[in-house]
């Protein structure tokens, strides 16, 4: 056991007794002088219980997922900068930080380039730390113009670079699961990246071509998870998915997935997020992209209370839906929030002299995230003040210094004590 | 806002009559007239049958639409003409029901709805609490707006009612009596009721069964135009909705759609929905004016708030064609327990580079 939360020492001491636990820590330092690491992989599958109810387990445990989207680009740079080569290490500071919040979890979207550079970030969060790894997958979604679904060819490029990552990463002892794609559901529908066959434009309903190409792109993200299985029999295989939007399809052609991955930004609820899917697509489900960002672009200034607001009412709607809470839909498995630290660059990603500024301009609209929505035609949302984790350009370690923001505080207590019977609370 | 006017203010209002004789002198000074004011007209020392004492209020209201609306109103206010613009409201926390009596002229006079709180603006109402439609009996009826567990420690909009032109085509006169605030031990708060099934959107243009406004309007508002009491065609009834999107992008956003709904121009802001758990779908007619032109949504829920709907369901894109279709949105395994979008559509230019001209009736959960 590399690291245990203190209730699950609790629990442990309940179960085994002093006696086993000092037996346990001898056969610890035994390993240690044979040699042999304690970190040995742990598989990682999915429990379900009845009423269709899902636990994560790891090591035959069951694991509630802490997590956090982690992407430390330093001030003045872009997201084409390589922090996993960056001698400053910072994965090593915000580690000890995540650790000390009781975050388990980090999700990377994408490993970087340099492979023995990813395996050093991946063992030293977990050796050090004990926070565990989701590796994820863009599969093509930014490749130029559109991603071609529908091509054999684009297939079988993205599918070769997706096995190469599992082959590179599978033997982590910190690996927690693979994700496939993020929000690619919605080219689908033609809102972004929109792509098409000649078959699909033939057909005149639109309805039709947004199911011939969910068709398509749920059979082929099928057809990657059946082969990571093959070679990585050891994690979860989960599909990325904007909302619910298109799970629909899924089900019909995509049953080698073992959990739904769903970006959702609802505000200071999922809504009806949890029995929808059970309706929808029975899987398990991460909400492997949520959050609040901290600035009110209404007033025009930092605002950590509403980040803390938006991002404790989440977790606990999460909590609520975790298997062991009778009254919830108890498929949720957790959940990464979006994000550790603010990134500079992502107002505007084209302009170098913007990377260095921390702009406060929103960058699009959400009614949900009611408290600043009365600012400007009504853009609210602040892509780059979504960090646990402020950024300044004073340096500390050769790294942008850090400043915890109220969320990280906030929800340190409410992982220590989960209360997720909130009414009498104040309402902000 | 000193707490001693306030509790002096309070027992003014619970005279009976007293709100009613304020309203009277706000009136007359045309606070609170709103939509086709032109059409109102208020004489408040009718002696001709009150419902007590020696005088009621007489609203006469012609539907002519003289300031172009299709609706009108009044607001008693505090102070006059007080639009959220200026502090003035009372503490009326204490109270738990507001009382009033109503009569028709005839009867069968609709009143779209009655209101307490609600006016919005930097001194907004802390409470926004409607009742309606209700259409009108002869003879005196009391009426209860509960406001049990409602904030009311900030009401500038005491009391307020509202009718549409579609509601009472050849307008219509209606008489108010003794409105007012009063404390009721027996009254408990108002549970959100279970609404039955089959419950309308829209009907018919004068239909009292019809729920939801077509307040929402998105994107570029300035290429729609909106008619509910369209003649041609319709499905059935008298009526049906007529829209015209002419896709010239008045505000640049090269889309646009309206939501319906409760109450008027709530974006989440209020709570405001219907409980419609016991609906399993929602189905409504459309067709377009040629044929072939494209809806890229239709979605009944969806509005995401302070109060954000319990669930959304959609379908889309849609290709319409040029005769009455039924469509049908599937509702089941949705939490349908707290809507306040009852219905949207949205469109777009780039399918529909002419612009587009469709229908709608029947628009109802079932």
């Amino acid at each position: 056991m590399v690291r245990s939360t203190k209730c699950e020492v609790r629990s442990a001491m309940r179960r085994a007794g002093r006696g086993i636990l000092l037996a346990a820590c001898g056969l610890f330092f035994m390993a240690l002088l044979c040699g042999v690491s304690p970190l040995t992989k742990q598989k990682v599958f999915i429990k379900t219980l009845p009423g269709s109810r899902y636990q994560l387990m790891v090591g035959g445990r069951p694991y509630i997922v802490k997590g956090v989207c982690y992407n430390p680009v330093p001030i003045g740079k872009n997201h084409e900068y390589d922090w996993w080569s960056d001698p400053a290490k910072p994965w090593l500071v915000d580690g000890k930080l995540m650790k000390e919040m009781g975050i388990n979890t980090v999700r990377f979207y994408q490993p970087g380039q340099n492979a023995e550079a990813v395996k050093k970030v991946i063992r030293d969060l977990y050796e050090r730390f004990g926070i565990r790894t989701i590796l994820g997958n863009w599969l093509g979604f930014w490749e130029y113009p559109c991603p071609f679904y529908a091509d054999k060819s684009f297939q079988e490029k993205i599918k070769k670079e997706v096995l190469e990552m599992v082959g590179l990463y599978k033997d982590e002892p910190g690996l927690l699961m693979w994700i496939l794609g993020n929000e690619n559901n919605y080219s689908c529908l033609g809102l972004i990246n929109k792509w098409s066959s000649e078959e699909i434009d033939k057909e005149p309903d639109p309805q039709r071509q947004k199911a011939m190409r969910a068709n398509i792109y749920y059979s082929y993200v099928n057809e990657i998870a059946r082969e990571i299985k093959k070679i990585d029999p050891h994690h979860p295989v989960a599909l990325g998915n904007g909302e619910l939007i298109g799970l629909e399809f899924a089900k019909e052609v995509s049953s080698d997935i073992d959990l739904i991955a769903c970006i959702i930004y609802r505000g200071k609820t999922f809504g009806n997020l949890f029995n929808s899917l059970k309706f929808t697509f029975d899987k398990p489900v991460l909400i492997s992209e949520f959050g609040a960002d901290a600035y009110d672009a209404y007033l025009k200034k930092e605002d950590q209370n509403m980040q803390a607001f938006f991002l404790e009412s989440q977790w606990r709607m999460i909590y609520q839906n975790l298997a062991d809470y009778p009254q919830g839909a108890g498929n949720c498995i957790g959940g990464t929030m979006f994000e550790w630290t603010d990134e500079w660059w992502k107002h505007n990603e084209y302009d170098p002299a913007g990377w260095a500024l921390h702009s406060e301009d929103a960058g699009w609209s959400n009614s949900s995230y009611y408290i600043d929505i009365r600012a400007p035609k009504n853009m609210n949302m602040n892509e780059e003040w979504f960090g646990l984790v402020a950024l300044s350009k004073e340096s500390e370690d050769g790294l942008n210094k850090r400043t915890l923001r109220k969320a990280y505080y906030v929800l340190r207590e409410f992982w220590k004590k989960p209360v997720l019977n909130n009414k009498k609370k104040k309402k902000r | 806002m000193k707490k001693l006017l306030v509790v002096l203010a309070v027992l003014a209002l619970a005279v009976p009559g007293a709100l009613a004789q304020q309203a009277t002198q706000q009136a007359a000074t045309s606070t609170g007239w709103m939509g086709d004011y032109g059409d109102i007209k208020l004489n408040d020392q009718v002696a001709q049958k009150p419902q007590s004492g020696t005088t009621c209020m007489q609203f006469s209201y012609t539907a002519k639409k003289a300031q172009g609306q299709g609706w009108a109103g009044v607001y008693w206010q505090n102070p006059a003409n007080n639009w959220g613009t200026k502090k003035g409201g009372f503490d009326l926390t204490g109270m738990n029901k507001v009382t009033f009596w109503a009569r028709g002229e005839k009867g069968g006079e609709a009143i779209q709805k009655f209101m307490v709180g609600g006016i919005t603006g930097t001194y907004a109402d802390t409470a926004n609490i409607e009742i309606g439609p209700i259409e009108l009996t002869s003879t005196w009826k009391e009426y209860t707006i509960n406001i049990t567990g409602k904030d009311l420690s900030y009401i500038s909009g005491g009391f307020g009612w509202v009718t549409t032109a579609d509601l009472n085509p050849d307008g219509c006169t209606f008489y108010l009596d003794n409105i007012k605030y009063e404390l009721d031990p027996t009254m408990k708060p108002e549970t959100r009721k279970v609404e039955s099934m089959p419950f309308s959107v829209y009907s018919d243009r004068s239909s009292l069964k019809n729920h939801y406004i077509p307040s929402g309007w998105m994107g570029d508002y300035g290429d729609i135009k909106y008619d509910q009491a369209s003649k041609e065609n319709p499905y059935l009834g008298d009526s049906c909705i007529k829209i015209i999107y002419n896709g010239k992008a008045a505000q640049g956003a090269r889309w646009a759609g309206i939501y319906w709904q409760n109450p008027a121009n709530n974006w989440g802001t209020q709570d405001g929905g219907f409980n419609l758990s016991k609906a399993t779908k929602f189905t409504f007619w459309a067709r377009g004016q040629k044929g072939g032109e494209r809806i890229e949504e239709f979605k009944v829920g969806g509005i995401m708030g302070e109060y954000s709907d319990s669930d959304s369901a959609t379908i889309g894109p849609v290709i319409l064609n040029k005769t009455w279709t039924q469509y049908t949105i599937d509702l089941k395994g949705k939490d349908m327990s707290y809507i306040s979008g009852g219905f949207c559509w949205a469109t777009n230019i780039d399918n529909n580079p002419e612009g587009a001209t469709f229908y709608l009736d029947e628009m109802r959960y079932e």
